[in-house]
């Protein structure tokens, strides 16, 4: 017998397979859906760090989607939903059936993530499902959902927009599918596969209620992540490095002398990007890329998605290790500059935007507790961080791409511990070291080395701003070691 | 009996003002009362105003609570001797006497008010009022001198072996020396301030001084422009002795409230420019981050070398000649025409200038505002007369 629940279901999602399946399947069997066979159930328990007390983790909470079965018997979800996991349980649809899972690899710029079951035969008699890449504007497109009795729940939305968006994690800008589609939240995210036809179009990352549209990390994407996954060391997504604005003000083209009708002006060339390897220089105005035109908007003319910014050409269909061919106008002349297309290293940023699977790095010395500065330090002001943090190091944050290409990382004191050490200090966190005993402090690394050369029995911390010095008593220092270990029940002093 | 009041003397960074009335017959019948000194902590003063509460002269009472610096809200920047009583201040009562022993001990200001805490009112003191007038005394009014510089309690022990320091309780560490002012080129971050005027300076930054600990800036309080202080300091554990000329106020005021003064600004091709002070931010609560950055950080970050005013996009009266700057609103301007701009002078005289283009650069990245001569002045009367612009600049 089936329950009345089921039941309504399937009357309700009938309407979907009317094209493909004209006739009625019998009630008692279990629905044919294509898209059951690639579809289960992924709980990740997750467990982040806690960067005002860098040495422990936050209390462990748990995120469900869905994962989508691919070829080689991977399992496709999205990166944020196994972010800083650990333990990842996938779940068969209906038969509760359960595997543990391990992540084979994962991209926070593109917001996905490869798992495979501990035990391959888990998933013996399930199907792969394909990739479609060929969405348009106005295709329709179906999000599958479970419905906690295991049946699949569809909903029907039509995408809407197809453009280059930002993604959660780093905010880079990568093809997004915007679909409109009223759903209800079912599974504690949105990690949901979108499908047509039995083929996968991409996958959930974000819905907005009140619009009822959800962003799709789109297939093109998924391609790349794919293709590059499938390379023996993964390359990830390239990135030209530069900024730049329209060219749509007359005054300003006339002013530069630009007569092509499109182009855009760059406004800012990251050091040490492809872009600035090239020799694309501040003030260059970008005319085409591999031959496409580049429109005063920075867009170029996409064979299956229509207008879109060109960084899908840069990031998505070149590969890391591409050349791409830039025209470029400068003084007057127009340059064809050869660009090679190369991922950039996150965990160089001066300040990184994620730390994510990784401790954060820190060293504890007389009750001084000093961190390398990165987002998720000031994201732990709260929903808006950008005015609670500490002033100082969200502007370091905001400019880092101003600073000198040498500045290393910004090594600041993030709390003090009150110990014998530290009296008179009280309150003096946040504060940004420049030298330790006369040594540049650019990194955590550096901080470690100099603080083995104490300068006459004392660690002398140079600071960026007041009180401008510190001295700690070495001696003291290691006398005081244990109760601070104790008292504070630090596992280590530090770690690198 | 009422009659017109005129300002002889004001003065912001104290909040006290001098008024005269002309009419003489206005004060027949009047005593003029004596100033005191500073009341004991305890003992008893009357406050005497026209406060909330009725038409009639208000006395009540209290007694002395503390004796210490405070920032002087009116300015927002300023701090000054502040003397804290528990007798009801309200709003009214500021410009009132507090009053011992038939003398004036104070003028009522400010205070919190009740959902903040319980008797807390403030009084401007007798020495800051005898500094006013003796400033105006030359018939003009200099502002407060300034050390420029900031210093740091030394209680830390390690802190004070480690930079020769007995165990003493004595000394303050000098944190920055700002550029412009009185300390620049005569104190180095890093020394240690060990007396003023031979005045001990204790580990918590306070000097004796009328029988009483005060902060050491006490000394440099009482001081006029153009006076000096001398310093007995420790630099890399050597005892020095430097004197500190105490010519001009404090330049960098950016962060305090200002009053009597007109906008500053020039209009040109219907773009806005201001200098970014106090009242621009209180006014305009900008969210551009890189404008925060400069005003937030401007003295410690010593913002103010390149930019002695922070030359801010702040408005755009919209014409077809402008649409496309509006990305750059609430920028600061970095170059016009090539030229580094440092002040507000700087931008009206390249306007001035005739050139076929004017390129106007933002600090960070960003593309310039390029304003083509012949739109600008074929918009010119347009703007002016649609937006009513009455003055193109006030510098």
């Amino acid at each position: 017998m089936i329950p009345r629940a089921l039941a309504f279901l399937l009357l309700a999602a009938l309407p979907a397979f009317a094209g493909a399946t004209p006739q009625p399947k019998p009630l008692p069997e279990k629905p044919a859906d294509p898209a059951s066979a690639s579809i289960l159930r992924v709980n990740s328990t997750n467990q982040a760090y806690d960067f005002f007390r860098p040495w422990t983790k936050k209390a462990p909470y748990s995120r469900r989607g869905l994962g989508t079965l691919i070829d080689g018997g991977r399992i496709l979800v999205s990166a944020e939903l196994i972010a800083n996991h650990t333990f990842i349980e996938l779940e068969k649809a209906g038969t509760a059936e359960k595997s543990s899972a391990t992540v084979e690899r994962v991209d926070y710029d593109a917001n996905l993530a490869i798992l495979r079951p501990i035990d391959p035969v888990f998933i013996r008699d399930m199907k792969p499902m394909s990739l479609d890449r060929g969405a348009r504007v106005g295709d329709r497109a179906t999000v599958l959902q479970l419905e906690p009795n295991g049946e699949i729940a569809q909903t029907q939305g039509t995408i809407t927009s197809i453009a280059v968006g930002p993604y959660p994690l780093d905010n880079m800008g990568l093809l997004l599918f915007r679909l409109s589609a009223p759903m209800q939240q079912r599974d504690g995210s949105f990690t949901l596969p979108a499908v047509r036809d039995g083929r996968l179009l991409g996958l959930l990352m974000r819905y907005d209620a009140r619009s009822q549209t959800a962003d799709i990390i789109s297939s093109p994407v998924i391609e790349h992540f794919l293709a590059e996954a499938g390379k023996e060391s993964y390359g990830g997504f390239a990135r030209a490095g530069i900024g730049y604005a329209p060219t749509r003000d007359p005054q300003l083209r006339r002013y530069i002398g630009l007569n092509e009708p499109g182009g855009v002006y760059v406004t800012e060339v990251l050091a040490d990007s492809s872009g600035a390897r090239a020799g694309i220089l501040p003030g260059d105005v970008i005319l085409a890329v591999e031959g496409k035109p580049i429109d005063q908007d920075g867009n170029y003319e996409d064979p299956d998605f229509g207008r879109i910014a060109f960084s899908h050409l840069t990031n998505t269909i070149s590969h890391p290790g591409d050349t791409l061919a830039f025209r470029v106008f400068r003084e007057g002349k127009t340059l064809e500059l050869p660009v090679r297309m190369e991922a950039r290293d996150s965990t160089k940023a001066l300040s990184e935007s994620y730390v994510v699977d990784r401790a954060p790095r820190y060293i504890v010395l007389g009750g001084l507790v000093f961190m390398e500065l990165s987002r998720p330090y000031l994201q732990e002001w709260g929903g808006e961080w950008w005015k609670d943090a500490p002033q100082r190091l969200v502007y370091y944050d905001a400019f880092q791409n101003e600073l000198p290409k040498d500045r290393g990382k910004i090594v600041f004191i993030s709390q003090i511990l009150p110990s014998p050490d530290t009296i008179g200090y009280e309150g003096l966190d946040n504060l940004v070291v420049s030298k330790v005993n006369g040594q540049e402090i650019r990194s955590l690394d550096d901080l470690a080395e100099a603080i083995k050369s104490p300068v006459k029995g004392f660690q002398k911390i140079e600071l960026e701003e007041d009180p401008g010095i510190l001295f700690l008593d070495a001696a003291e220092i290691e006398a005081h070691r244990d109760t601070l270990v104790k008292k504070y029940a630090l596992p280590a002093l530090q770690r690198l | 009996m009422s009659r017109p009041a005129r300002v002889l003397f004001i003065a912001h960074d104290c909040d006290l003002a001098l008024l005269a009335v002309d009419d003489a017959g206005f004060f027949k019948g009047t005593a003029a009362l004596d100033f005191g000194g500073i009341p004991a902590i305890e003992s008893v003063v009357s406050v005497y105003g026209y406060p909330i509460g009725g038409n009639r002269l208000s006395v009540t009472q209290g007694i002395v609570s503390r004796i210490d610096f405070q920032t002087y809200s009116h300015s927002g920047m300023d701090s000054h001797l502040t003397i804290q009583i528990d007798a009801a201040i309200n709003p009214g009562n500021s410009g009132g006497p507090v009053m011992q022993a038939g003398k004036v001990v104070g003028v009522a200001f400010q205070g919190y008010s009740g959902d903040v805490a319980q008797n807390v009112g403030y009084m401007i003191p007798t020495p800051v009022i005898r500094r006013f007038l003796k400033d105006i005394s030359d018939g003009h009014y200099d502002r407060y001198v300034d050390l420029g510089l900031s210093y740091q309690t030394l209680f830390n022990p390690a802190a004070r072996r480690a930079l020769g320091l007995k165990d003493d309780d004595l000394g303050v560490l000098v944190g920055s020396v700002y550029g412009g002012g009185s300390s620049e080129g005569i104190v180095k971050p890093g020394d240690v301030l060990l007396a003023i005027d031979g005045l001990p300076i204790s580990s918590d930054a306070t000097i004796p001084m009328d029988d009483d600990s005060v902060p050491l800036a006490e000394v440099v309080e009482r001081k006029f422009k153009g006076g000096s202080v001398t310093l007995d300091i420790l630099r890399d554990g050597k005892p020095e002795q430097l004197k500190i000329p105490l010519n001009g106020p404090w330049p960098f005021n950016l962060h305090s409230n200002a009053y009597d003064e007109d906008p500053r600004f020039v209009v040109f091709g219907g773009l806005i420019f201001q200098p970014a002070d106090q009242n621009f931010m209180s006014a305009h609560r900008p969210e551009d981050l890189r404008l925060r950055y400069l005003f937030d950080f401007y003295v410690e970050d010593k913002i103010y070398k390149d930019h002695p005013e922070l030359i801010v996009l702040s408005g755009i009266l919209a014409d077809p000649v402008n649409v496309f700057a509006n990305d750059s609103r609430y920028g600061v301007v970095d170059e016009i025409n090539g030229r580094k701009i440092r002040r507000l002078a700087d931008v009206a005289e390249e306007f001035a200038k005739p050139a076929d283009y004017y390129v106007i650069k933002m600090a960070g990245a960003g593309r310039p505002i390029v304003l083509e001569r012949k739109a600008v002045e074929a918009a010119r009367e347009r703007i002016l007369s649609r937006y009513a612009v009455t003055k193109e600049q006030n510098l």
